[in-house]
Parts: structure tokens; sequence; C-alpha cells
């Protein structure tokens, strides 16, 4: 990878790849809309991995796991927003979508948990729990198999920002 | 955006002889409902099932949260109430994210185990995968190309086109093909993470482009379907125990009218004058010698029928011959020469060949590289090329 640029708090700064955008009411409409955005970005952004086939699949099953997130908001008005950009090894996914003001709080503990200590304990007992998997838990399963780091971020409006940053370049099983 | 298929995109199968329950291709239900016949089957296999279950993820390319732990529970269900049973979870080392998903239930259930299908599964393919071949593959490859450069565009190669190379080693082929007919993009595709490795670096220092590296098992690629107009596999079918498998992958990522390329050889034909009776003998032993090992370097002449049965049409077979002439005879000698120190060494060890075996069977690679050097000597290594359309 070439130069690092910093910016001026000192984040280093990722490289935008690309954008979409789609009314959230659109996107609800069909549940395979997770499955279309999440390949056709993920073979976009891959084709300049080193392994773009494996990349792009490790990707879309990532990025669908949140697009799935963001299919179950309970606020039916406003704008999907998905911006991919990438540092060196690490991809970052802003998913900005509205949801009401309960969901927002819900996101902020369901992301400030992810980080804490019995990340993967909480996500294994989930799995032989007797109850789908909440949004939560796809969450916490983004930091325990995929090794993201996750934070929220206010937006205008109704409206939420989940980062998502994947370390999956040289991801190895 | 591709178009998106109204076929289920995913497959559930059940086969009693192996007690074996695979999943396939892309699962992501929104509801769990979608799921059930699939479910059902996983739970009757559990029913029939004495001893292990055999849970094959292998060609499970994407499978979302929900639909992971729908078939998860039943599992661990499955555990719980019948502890005389074992599963055994088959994952791929090709799809990043399944070995690790997969493994958490092991955690869960001590009867559970995670296994990852790997290239060691394979028949007597140690041998060819990790680094001894490399040298060996340099120079085939330069030896083979100045026959093949004219006749690959009999066979669909033409500028412009999407075409894939599976079993590229170490991506020489797919490097001069780039260069002569520039395709707009080139995916080669292997299982060998050194080669893959060395035929990267190839790549940045001589900053090649349209070239995408991807390590991949051939038998079941996480490619799409129907996505390239030419697909090549060079001198490879011959070295799996079931060619057809591999085939109908090939076929399944060719375009409908677009062509599948095959090489391979038949090794017993391998010839030369003089010392013509040694070296045949060697050479009639080294097709033995790789059958012992479930690979089939005979295979050559049988490409149409391969062809053929796989539903290929329009099929065009031809052959030619690496010979002493082409180029320098040093060349020709020094592939024999790897030959020699691969088949007479690491492979004869591993069948337990006696020294009185291996010393005649050495004899005749030299006789091979006698009469490749010879001032009169003529030496010839024939190659089988085949082609076949997928049907519109
Ligand atoms: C005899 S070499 C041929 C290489 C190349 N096509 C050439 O002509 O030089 C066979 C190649 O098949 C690869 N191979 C073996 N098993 C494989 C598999 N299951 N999937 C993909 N490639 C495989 C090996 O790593 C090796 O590079």
């Amino acid at each position: 990878m070439g130069a690092v640029h910093h910016d001026l708090a000192g984040e280093p700064t990722f490289e935008p790849m690309i954008q979409i955008d789609m009314e959230i009411r659109n996107f609800v409409s069909a549940w395979r809309h997770c499955d279309y955005v999440s390949t056709y970005v993920a073979r976009m952004i891959s084709q300049t991995r080193s392994d773009s086939v494996r990349h792009s699949n490790l990707f879309s099953s990532a990025f669908n796991e949140l697009l799935e997130v963001a299919f179950r908001t309970r606020h039916g008005d406003g704008e999907l927003a998905c911006r991919v950009s990438r540092h060196g090894a690490t991809d970052r996914i802003e998913l900005t979508f509205p949801c009401v003001a309960e969901e927002r709080q819900f996101y902020k503990e369901a992301v400030s948990q992810v980080a804490g200590l019995e990340a993967r304990e909480r996500y294994v007992s989930s799995v032989s729990g007797d109850i789908a998997p909440s949004r939560e838990i796809v969450l916490l399963e983004l930091a325990v198999d995929y090794n993201a780091t996750l934070r929220v971020e206010e937006a205008d409006g109704d409206a939420i920002k989940l980062v998502v940053d994947l370390p999956l370049e040289g991801f190895e099983h | 955006m591709s178009p998106y298929s109204l076929l289920p995109r995913f497959k559930a199968q059940y086969d009693a002889n192996s007690q074996e329950f695979s999943l396939s291709g892309v699962v992501r239900p929104q509801a769990i409902d979608e799921l059930a016949p699939s479910l059902a089957l996983l739970r009757d296999a559990i029913a029939r099932v004495r001893g292990v279950l055999y849970v094959n993820v292998r060609r499970l390319t994407q499978m979302n949260n929900a639909a992971f732990h729908a078939f998860s529970r039943i599992i661990i269900d499955a555990c719980r109430a019948r502890p005389d049973l074992k599963f055994v979870v088959i994952t791929s080392s090709v799809v990043g994210w399944t070995s690790r998903k997969f493994s958490r239930l092991s955690g869960i259930e001590p009867n559970i185990t995670v296994e990852e299908y790997d290239s060691e599964f394979y028949p007597g393919q140690g041998f060819l995968e990790e680094g001894g071949f490399v040298p060996i593959l340099r120079t085939q490859t330069k030896m083979t190309w100045r026959h093949e450069r004219a006749i690959l565009p009999r066979h669909g190669m033409r500028p412009g086109i999407v075409m894939a190379d599976i079993c590229c080693g170490i991506g020489d082929f797919a490097v001069l093909v780039q260069k002569e007919f520039q395709p707009s993009r080139i995916v080669a595709l292997d299982h060998s993470m050194s080669s893959l490795n060395y035929a990267r670096q190839v790549m940045r220092e001589f900053d090649i482009r349209g070239i995408e590296y991807t390590y991949g098992d051939a038998s079941e690629m996480l490619l799409d379907e129907a996505q390239f107009d030419l697909v090549t596999c060079r001198h490879s079918l011959q070295i799996f125990n079931r060619p057809e498998l591999i085939l109908k992958e090939l076929y399944r990522i060719c375009k409908p009218g677009g062509r599948v390329y095959i090489t391979n050889e038949k090794n017993s034909h391998c010839l030369g004058e003089p010392r013509a009776e040694s070296i045949r003998w060697t050479y009639n032993e080294v097709a033995k010698l790789f059958g012992h090992f479930e690979m089939d370097v005979e295979l050559g002449p049988k490409s149409r029928r391969y062809l053929i049965e796989t539903g290929f049409e329009d099929i065009r077979v031809e052959t030619f011959m690496v010979t002493n002439l082409d180029g320098d005879p040093q060349d020709f000698a020094d592939v024999i020469v790897a030959w020699a120190d691969v088949y007479a060494g690491e492979m004869a060890v591993r069948r337990g060949d006696g020294p009185e075996f291996v010393a005649r069977f050495r004899q005749g690679f030299q006789d091979h590289i006698f009469a490749a050097l010879h001032p009169k000597g003529y030496a010839g290594w024939p190659i089988w090329v085949a082609s076949g359309r997928r049907p519109q």
C-alpha cells in the first residue's frame, strides 16, 4: 500500500471506494435487495484486493448481515446510504439508515457491548439459544468472526450511522 | 447488477450411503419458513443415521445468521437428545468464513467436530502442489507455448474475451496469454498458495495488469456461473482422480457459446531415438506410477469422450509434439531431469519401489536426455489439446 495519509485528528484517511444510496422504502420492499447490494458492492471493491474472489465472498458475507440489520428498521422514511472506503488492509463500511428513537438507543447499547469482554461467550451462547439471532447478536458476530470493529455515529434526522471496519485482507480462516 | 435468479439459490441433499447431509449455494432467507424443506431433510437424516452424520458445507458460499442458527439448533438439539451420535462438519479452506463460523459449534457440543477439507484429501496430490514442481512448470510452459500460441485461436482465444485459467500453477500461461492475446480479464485459480504467491510476485515485478489470481479448489469454485468466454485447464485434469467433477465446474463457469480448453498428456507415448526401447519402458512405468496414486497421465486421447460426456458440443481435438528441436535442446533435457527427480525420487519411494527398479526407471529418463542432446537424436513429448463449446 502506498503512503499513509493522516488527517488533522490523527486518524488515517480512508479513501472512498463506492457509495450506494436508495430510499429506505424502496430498499425494504424486497428482501433480496440485501443480497443484491452486498454482492454487487463486494465485487466492485474487491477487484483490487490480492485475492478478489475470496475477498468478495468474505466482504459480501459480512456486509449482507449489516444490510439485513438495516432492513429490519421500524422507520419507513428517509434514505439508506452505504459507503465503503479503504485504508490499507481495512475496508470501512458506513451504513446510514433511518430508525426510530428507541432503535437508536438500542444500537448505541449494542455496539458498546460488542466492544466489551465476553463478546465471544455471548455470541456462542446465542447460537445454542432458542431465539433467532437478534440484531445485537448479528453485530456481535461481525466482531467475533470477522475481527470487525464497530461504532455508532450520529446522523442527520431520524437516522443512525453504523461504522464498521473490516480487516479482511490477509484474513486467515 | 447481475440478473437475480428466481430459482432457489441453494440446495440441501442427503446421501444415505455416505451418511452425508450437504448444503450448497447461497442461503440467505428472510424467514426460517423458507428453509422448512431443508430443515426437515436434516431432521430426517438425523433420525436415520447411526454413528456419524457428515454435514458437508464445502459448497456453501453464503449463509446468513438466521439460517446458520436454524441449522445449528437442530444439530445441537440432536447432540443433546442422542449422545451416541457424532457430527462432523466439513468446511472448505477456500470459503473464508465457514471454518470460523462452524467451529463455534464444537465449543458448544463436544460431539460436533469441524474439519477443513483440504488438499491432503486428494490422492497423491501432495507431490504436485508444493514447491518442487515450480521449475518444471516454468520450462514446460515455455516449450508448450511455442505450439499453443498458434493453436489457441482455433479454440476460441481472441482479444477482449473474459477468460479463466483453472489450475493456473505459477501463472506463466496467464502472463503469456495476457501479452499475446490481450483478453479483457483473466481470472487464474489454483489451490497452491506458494504458486499463487509466486505468480503475484511476478505480476508485481513486471507490472502486469488484468490477471486476478485466486486461491480455490477446482472442484468447488467460488466463481459465478456462465461468466467466461474461454476457460482453460492445462495439464491438470490428469492429476485428479475424478476429472469429470472438474469438467463439470469448468462447464458451469463457461458462458453458453463459450469454450472450455484442456490439455493433457499420454505419458507412455513420450519417445526418443536412439535408445527407443529403454525410453518406452520407462514412460510406460511413469503411467503406471501415476496410476498407483490415482492420477491418469494417459488422459490425453480420452479428452474427447470426457468433453462429450460433460455436455459440450463442437468438440475439437488436436495434438502437438514438444521436441528437442523446438528451441534449445537443453530445455527439453532440463524438463526430463526434473521429471526424473520427482518420479524416480519421491514418488517411487512413496510407492515402495526397490533400488533395482529405480535404477532401470532412471535409465530411461537418462536415455531420453541422451536422445534429446544427441546431434542426430530426436526426443518428443506429445500433448493432446481439446476444446468443446457449451451449448447455448
Ligand atoms: C500439473 S500442474 C499444471 C499447472 C499449469 N496449468 C501448467 O500447465 O503449468 C497442476 C496444478 O493444479 C493445481 N491443483 C491441484 N489441485 C487443485 C485443486 N483442487 N484446485 C485447483 N488447483 C489445483 C496444482 O497446485 C498445480 O498448480
